[in-house]
Protein backbone atom coordinates (compact mmCIF):
# COMPACT_ATOMS: atom_id res chain seq x y z
CA UNK A 1 0.00 0.00 0.00
CA UNK A 2 1.58 3.34 -1.04
CA UNK A 3 1.70 5.88 1.79
CA UNK A 4 -0.12 9.15 0.98
CA UNK A 5 2.20 12.16 0.74
CA UNK A 6 0.48 13.76 3.74
CA UNK A 7 1.42 10.76 5.90
CA UNK A 8 4.98 10.82 4.56
CA UNK A 9 5.26 14.50 5.37
CA UNK A 10 3.74 13.94 8.82
CA UNK A 11 6.35 11.29 9.61
CA UNK A 12 9.18 13.55 8.46
CA UNK A 13 7.87 16.41 10.60
CA UNK A 14 7.48 14.04 13.56
CA UNK A 15 11.06 12.84 13.11
CA UNK A 16 12.39 16.42 13.00
CA UNK A 17 10.34 17.52 16.01
CA UNK A 18 11.32 14.44 17.96
CA UNK A 19 14.96 15.29 17.33
CA UNK A 20 14.42 18.86 18.55
CA UNK A 21 12.37 17.54 21.47
CA UNK A 22 15.08 15.04 22.31
CA UNK A 23 17.56 17.88 22.88
CA UNK A 24 15.16 19.30 25.48
CA UNK A 25 13.56 16.21 26.97
CA UNK A 26 16.35 13.65 26.52
CA UNK A 27 18.27 14.91 29.57
CA UNK A 28 15.03 14.92 31.60
CA UNK A 29 14.39 11.31 30.61
CA UNK A 30 17.93 10.28 31.50
CA UNK A 31 17.64 12.09 34.85
CA UNK A 32 14.35 10.31 35.63
CA UNK A 33 15.90 6.98 34.69
CA UNK A 34 18.98 7.50 36.79
CA UNK A 35 17.81 9.53 39.80
CA UNK A 36 14.02 9.26 40.15
CA UNK A 37 13.76 5.52 39.45
CA UNK A 38 17.40 4.69 40.27
CA UNK A 39 17.63 2.40 37.25
CA UNK A 40 20.96 1.11 36.00
CA UNK A 41 22.15 -1.42 33.44
CA UNK A 42 24.70 -4.18 33.52
CA UNK A 43 27.74 -3.47 31.28
CA UNK A 44 26.06 -0.40 29.79
CA UNK A 45 29.24 1.05 28.23
CA UNK A 46 29.94 -2.23 26.48
CA UNK A 47 26.34 -2.48 25.24
CA UNK A 48 26.38 1.06 23.84
CA UNK A 49 29.72 0.48 22.12
CA UNK A 50 28.33 -2.73 20.62
CA UNK A 51 25.20 -0.97 19.35
CA UNK A 52 27.25 1.89 17.89
CA UNK A 53 29.44 -0.65 16.08
CA UNK A 54 26.39 -2.55 14.81
CA UNK A 55 24.76 0.61 13.46
CA UNK A 56 28.04 1.60 11.80
CA UNK A 57 28.28 -1.84 10.19
CA UNK A 58 24.56 -1.97 9.27
CA UNK A 59 23.45 1.63 8.64
CA UNK A 60 20.21 0.75 6.79
CA UNK A 61 16.77 -0.25 8.02
CA UNK A 62 16.87 -2.13 11.28
CA UNK A 63 14.22 -4.07 13.16
CA UNK A 64 15.07 -4.29 16.83
CA UNK A 65 13.14 -7.33 18.01
CA UNK A 66 12.95 -7.86 21.73
CA UNK A 67 11.09 -9.71 24.43
CA UNK A 68 8.32 -7.79 26.16
CA UNK A 69 7.75 -7.67 29.91
CA UNK A 70 6.79 -4.12 30.92
CA UNK A 71 4.92 -1.20 29.36
CA UNK A 72 8.12 0.85 29.18
CA UNK A 73 10.46 -1.74 27.64
CA UNK A 74 10.97 0.42 24.53
CA UNK A 75 12.09 3.40 26.62
CA UNK A 76 14.41 1.33 28.82
CA UNK A 77 15.84 -0.37 25.77
CA UNK A 78 16.53 2.97 24.05
CA UNK A 79 18.23 4.35 27.16
CA UNK A 80 20.42 1.27 27.56
CA UNK A 81 21.34 1.02 23.87
CA UNK A 82 22.55 4.59 23.45
CA UNK A 83 23.57 7.72 25.30
CA UNK A 84 22.09 11.17 24.61
CA UNK A 85 25.18 11.99 22.63
CA UNK A 86 24.91 8.77 20.57
CA UNK A 87 21.37 9.64 19.50
CA UNK A 88 22.14 13.29 18.82
CA UNK A 89 25.04 12.24 16.60
CA UNK A 90 23.18 9.35 14.93
CA UNK A 91 19.44 10.09 14.98
CA UNK A 92 18.70 7.01 12.86
CA UNK A 93 19.84 4.85 15.77
CA UNK A 94 17.04 6.06 18.03
CA UNK A 95 14.33 3.51 17.31
CA UNK A 96 10.74 4.26 16.38
CA UNK A 97 8.25 2.56 18.68
CA UNK A 98 4.89 0.92 18.12
CA UNK A 99 2.77 1.47 21.24
CA UNK A 100 -0.79 0.25 21.43
CA UNK A 101 -3.37 3.03 21.22
CA UNK A 102 -5.31 1.61 24.18
CA UNK A 103 -2.32 1.86 26.52
CA UNK A 104 -0.81 5.20 25.60
CA UNK A 105 -3.22 7.39 23.67
CA UNK A 106 -5.93 8.12 26.26
CA UNK A 107 -4.27 11.22 27.70
CA UNK A 108 -2.91 14.21 25.78
CA UNK A 109 0.27 14.28 27.86
CA UNK A 110 1.06 10.69 26.87
CA UNK A 111 0.13 11.41 23.27
CA UNK A 112 2.70 14.19 23.25
CA UNK A 113 5.33 11.94 24.82
CA UNK A 114 4.59 9.29 22.21
CA UNK A 115 4.72 11.80 19.38
CA UNK A 116 8.08 13.17 20.48
CA UNK A 117 9.27 9.66 21.31
CA UNK A 118 8.93 8.62 17.67
CA UNK A 119 5.89 6.43 18.05
CA UNK A 120 3.64 4.99 15.39
CA UNK A 121 0.46 3.96 17.21
CA UNK A 122 -0.94 0.52 16.52
CA UNK A 123 -4.33 -0.88 17.36
CA UNK A 124 -4.93 -4.49 18.33
CA UNK A 125 -7.74 -5.97 16.25
CA UNK A 126 -7.52 -3.18 13.66
CA UNK A 127 -9.15 -3.66 10.28
CA UNK A 128 -6.88 -4.96 7.48
CA UNK A 129 -6.97 -1.47 5.93
CA UNK A 130 -5.82 0.21 9.17
CA UNK A 131 -3.16 -2.45 9.67
CA UNK A 132 -1.89 -1.84 6.14
CA UNK A 133 -1.63 1.89 6.77
CA UNK A 134 0.44 1.26 9.91
CA UNK A 135 2.64 -1.18 7.99
CA UNK A 136 3.10 1.41 5.25
CA UNK A 137 4.26 3.93 7.87
CA UNK A 138 6.74 1.41 9.28
CA UNK A 139 7.89 0.63 5.76
CA UNK A 140 8.46 4.32 5.08
CA UNK A 141 10.60 5.00 8.16
CA UNK A 142 12.59 1.81 7.61
CA UNK A 143 13.18 2.72 3.97
CA UNK A 144 14.72 5.95 5.16
CA UNK A 145 17.29 3.94 7.14
CA UNK A 146 15.73 4.27 10.59
CA UNK A 147 15.33 1.60 13.24
CA UNK A 148 12.04 0.30 14.64
CA UNK A 149 11.67 -1.43 17.99
CA UNK A 150 9.16 -4.25 17.71
CA UNK A 151 7.98 -7.02 20.03
CA UNK A 152 7.73 -10.20 17.96
CA UNK A 153 5.54 -11.92 20.54
CA UNK A 154 2.91 -9.25 19.86
CA UNK A 155 2.10 -8.99 23.57
CA UNK A 156 3.76 -8.93 26.96
CA UNK A 157 4.89 -12.28 28.37
CA UNK A 158 2.41 -12.81 31.20
CA UNK A 159 4.41 -15.64 32.76
CA UNK A 160 7.67 -13.71 32.46
CA UNK A 161 9.11 -15.97 29.77
CA UNK A 162 9.27 -15.60 25.99
CA UNK A 163 6.21 -17.27 24.45
CA UNK A 164 7.51 -19.26 21.50
CA UNK A 165 4.15 -20.94 20.82
CA UNK A 166 1.57 -18.17 20.55
CA UNK A 167 3.29 -15.22 18.88
CA UNK A 168 2.47 -12.67 16.21
CA UNK A 169 3.77 -12.76 12.61
CA UNK A 170 4.19 -8.99 12.25
CA UNK A 171 7.98 -9.15 12.09
CA UNK A 172 7.84 -11.69 9.28
CA UNK A 173 5.31 -9.59 7.39
CA UNK A 174 7.56 -6.54 7.67
CA UNK A 175 10.55 -8.59 6.50
CA UNK A 176 8.49 -9.82 3.54
CA UNK A 177 7.91 -6.20 2.56
CA UNK A 178 11.43 -4.96 3.27
CA UNK A 179 13.82 -7.85 2.66
CA UNK A 180 16.86 -5.59 3.08
CA UNK A 181 15.92 -4.81 6.70
CA UNK A 182 18.36 -6.22 9.23
CA UNK A 183 17.17 -7.89 12.40
CA UNK A 184 18.70 -7.20 15.78
CA UNK A 185 17.40 -9.57 18.45
CA UNK A 186 17.45 -8.15 21.97
CA UNK A 187 16.82 -9.76 25.32
CA UNK A 188 16.05 -7.24 28.07
CA UNK A 189 15.23 -8.12 31.66
CA UNK A 190 15.44 -6.65 35.11
CA UNK A 191 18.06 -8.55 37.09
CA UNK A 192 16.81 -7.59 40.54
CA UNK A 193 13.06 -8.09 40.16
CA UNK A 194 12.50 -9.01 36.49
CA UNK A 195 9.32 -10.60 35.19
CA UNK A 196 5.99 -9.27 33.96
CA UNK A 197 4.89 -5.87 35.31
CA UNK A 198 3.41 -2.61 34.10
CA UNK A 199 6.45 -0.69 35.28
CA UNK A 200 9.84 -1.90 36.54
CA UNK A 201 10.42 -1.50 40.27
CA UNK A 202 12.54 1.35 41.60
CA UNK A 203 16.21 0.40 41.74
CA UNK A 204 15.95 -2.17 38.95
CA UNK A 205 19.17 -3.13 37.18
CA UNK A 206 18.71 -4.16 33.56
CA UNK A 207 20.45 -6.85 31.60
CA UNK A 208 20.51 -6.50 27.81
CA UNK A 209 21.95 -8.86 25.27
CA UNK A 210 21.85 -8.34 21.49
CA UNK A 211 22.53 -10.52 18.47
CA UNK A 212 22.14 -9.85 14.74
CA UNK A 213 20.06 -12.41 12.89
CA UNK A 214 19.43 -13.09 9.20
CA UNK A 215 16.26 -15.18 9.16
CA UNK A 216 15.81 -17.24 6.00
CA UNK A 217 12.93 -19.06 4.36
CA UNK A 218 12.38 -20.61 0.95
CA UNK A 219 8.61 -20.19 1.34
CA UNK A 220 6.56 -17.23 0.14
CA UNK A 221 3.86 -14.95 1.50
CA UNK A 222 2.22 -15.76 4.81
CA UNK A 223 4.16 -19.01 5.21
CA UNK A 224 7.42 -17.08 4.85
CA UNK A 225 6.21 -14.49 7.37
CA UNK A 226 5.50 -17.29 9.83
CA UNK A 227 8.91 -18.95 9.26
CA UNK A 228 10.82 -15.69 9.70
CA UNK A 229 8.88 -14.69 12.81
CA UNK A 230 9.45 -18.13 14.34
CA UNK A 231 13.21 -17.83 13.80
CA UNK A 232 13.30 -14.40 15.47
CA UNK A 233 11.29 -15.61 18.47
CA UNK A 234 13.42 -18.77 18.73
CA UNK A 235 16.57 -16.65 18.88
CA UNK A 236 15.18 -14.44 21.63
CA UNK A 237 14.09 -17.56 23.51
CA UNK A 238 17.65 -18.92 23.23
CA UNK A 239 19.00 -15.60 24.55
CA UNK A 240 16.62 -15.93 27.50
CA UNK A 241 18.00 -19.40 28.21
CA UNK A 242 21.54 -17.91 28.11
CA UNK A 243 20.48 -15.28 30.64
CA UNK A 244 19.04 -17.77 33.12
CA UNK A 245 21.94 -20.16 32.82
CA UNK A 246 24.43 -17.29 33.37
CA UNK A 247 22.45 -16.16 36.43
CA UNK A 248 22.24 -19.71 37.81
CA UNK A 249 25.96 -20.35 37.34
CA UNK A 250 26.91 -17.04 38.93
CA UNK A 251 28.61 -15.78 35.76
CA UNK A 252 26.15 -12.91 35.74
CA UNK A 253 25.56 -11.20 39.06
CA UNK A 254 24.32 -7.94 40.55
CA UNK A 255 26.95 -5.56 41.98
CA UNK A 256 26.12 -6.84 45.46
CA UNK A 257 26.98 -10.35 44.32
CA UNK A 258 23.39 -11.69 44.18
CA UNK B 1 -16.36 -30.52 -3.42
CA UNK B 2 -19.67 -28.79 -2.63
CA UNK B 3 -20.27 -25.80 -0.37
CA UNK B 4 -21.54 -27.87 2.55
CA UNK B 5 -18.41 -30.04 2.51
CA UNK B 6 -16.18 -26.98 2.33
CA UNK B 7 -18.07 -25.35 5.23
CA UNK B 8 -17.73 -28.47 7.37
CA UNK B 9 -14.01 -28.71 6.70
CA UNK B 10 -13.49 -24.97 7.27
CA UNK B 11 -15.17 -25.16 10.67
CA UNK B 12 -13.08 -28.20 11.59
CA UNK B 13 -9.90 -26.32 10.66
CA UNK B 14 -10.88 -23.18 12.56
CA UNK B 15 -12.01 -25.01 15.73
CA UNK B 16 -8.56 -25.67 17.31
CA UNK B 17 -7.83 -21.91 17.27
CA UNK B 18 -11.14 -20.75 18.73
CA UNK B 19 -10.89 -19.05 22.14
CA UNK B 20 -14.59 -18.38 22.59
CA UNK B 21 -15.79 -22.00 22.59
CA UNK B 22 -19.40 -20.99 23.31
CA UNK B 23 -19.59 -19.27 19.92
CA UNK B 24 -18.99 -22.63 18.22
CA UNK B 25 -22.50 -23.75 19.16
CA UNK B 26 -24.25 -21.31 16.86
CA UNK B 27 -21.53 -21.03 14.25
CA UNK B 28 -22.78 -19.91 10.84
CA UNK B 29 -21.52 -18.24 7.69
CA UNK B 30 -22.01 -14.84 9.33
CA UNK B 31 -19.85 -15.69 12.33
CA UNK B 32 -16.87 -13.37 12.55
CA UNK B 33 -13.66 -15.37 13.00
CA UNK B 34 -11.86 -12.62 14.91
CA UNK B 35 -14.77 -10.94 16.69
CA UNK B 36 -17.14 -13.80 17.55
CA UNK B 37 -14.78 -16.75 17.80
CA UNK B 38 -11.98 -14.81 19.53
CA UNK B 39 -9.26 -15.91 17.13
CA UNK B 40 -6.34 -13.46 17.08
CA UNK B 41 -4.83 -12.16 13.84
CA UNK B 42 -1.69 -14.32 14.04
CA UNK B 43 -3.77 -17.45 14.48
CA UNK B 44 -5.91 -16.34 11.52
CA UNK B 45 -2.72 -16.62 9.47
CA UNK B 46 -2.29 -20.17 10.80
CA UNK B 47 -5.87 -20.94 9.79
CA UNK B 48 -5.30 -19.61 6.26
CA UNK B 49 -2.17 -21.76 5.97
CA UNK B 50 -4.19 -24.74 7.21
CA UNK B 51 -6.74 -24.00 4.43
CA UNK B 52 -3.90 -24.00 1.90
CA UNK B 53 -2.68 -27.41 3.07
CA UNK B 54 -6.10 -28.99 3.44
CA UNK B 55 -7.56 -27.79 0.12
CA UNK B 56 -4.28 -27.72 -1.81
CA UNK B 57 -4.74 -24.06 -2.76
CA UNK B 58 -2.67 -20.89 -2.57
CA UNK B 59 -4.18 -17.86 -0.83
CA UNK B 60 -2.66 -14.47 -1.65
CA UNK B 61 -2.01 -11.95 1.14
CA UNK B 62 -4.79 -9.70 -0.14
CA UNK B 63 -7.26 -12.58 -0.31
CA UNK B 64 -6.29 -13.61 3.23
CA UNK B 65 -6.98 -10.06 4.41
CA UNK B 66 -10.49 -10.28 2.95
CA UNK B 67 -11.43 -13.19 5.23
CA UNK B 68 -13.53 -11.87 8.09
CA UNK B 69 -16.32 -14.41 8.51
CA UNK B 70 -16.68 -18.16 8.08
CA UNK B 71 -18.71 -17.40 4.95
CA UNK B 72 -15.83 -15.33 3.48
CA UNK B 73 -13.49 -18.28 3.95
CA UNK B 74 -15.95 -20.73 2.39
CA UNK B 75 -16.57 -18.43 -0.60
CA UNK B 76 -12.86 -17.86 -1.19
CA UNK B 77 -12.00 -21.55 -0.96
CA UNK B 78 -14.95 -22.41 -3.22
CA UNK B 79 -13.54 -20.06 -5.85
CA UNK B 80 -9.98 -21.40 -5.53
CA UNK B 81 -10.87 -25.09 -5.70
CA UNK B 82 -13.28 -24.66 -8.62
Amino acid sequence: MPLPWTSRLALRVQRALSYAGFVLFGPVLMALYRFRFRFSAHAVKQIRAEYRALRAAHPGPLLICSNHLTLVDSIIQAVVLGSLWDYLKHPASLPWNLPEVKNFYQRWSWRLVCYLGRCIPVQRGASPQQAKLVQARMHYVLDRGDAIAIFPEGKRSRDGRVDDRDFSYGVGQLLNQIPKAQVLCVYLRGMRFGGFADFPKIGERFYLQMQMLSPQSAAKGLRRARDLSAQVVARIKAMEADYFSARASGQLALPDGR
Amino acid sequence: MNEAEITEKVIALITPYVKNRDALVGISKDTSILGDLGVNSARLVDIVLAFEDAFNIEVSDDAADSITTVGDAVALIGKLVA
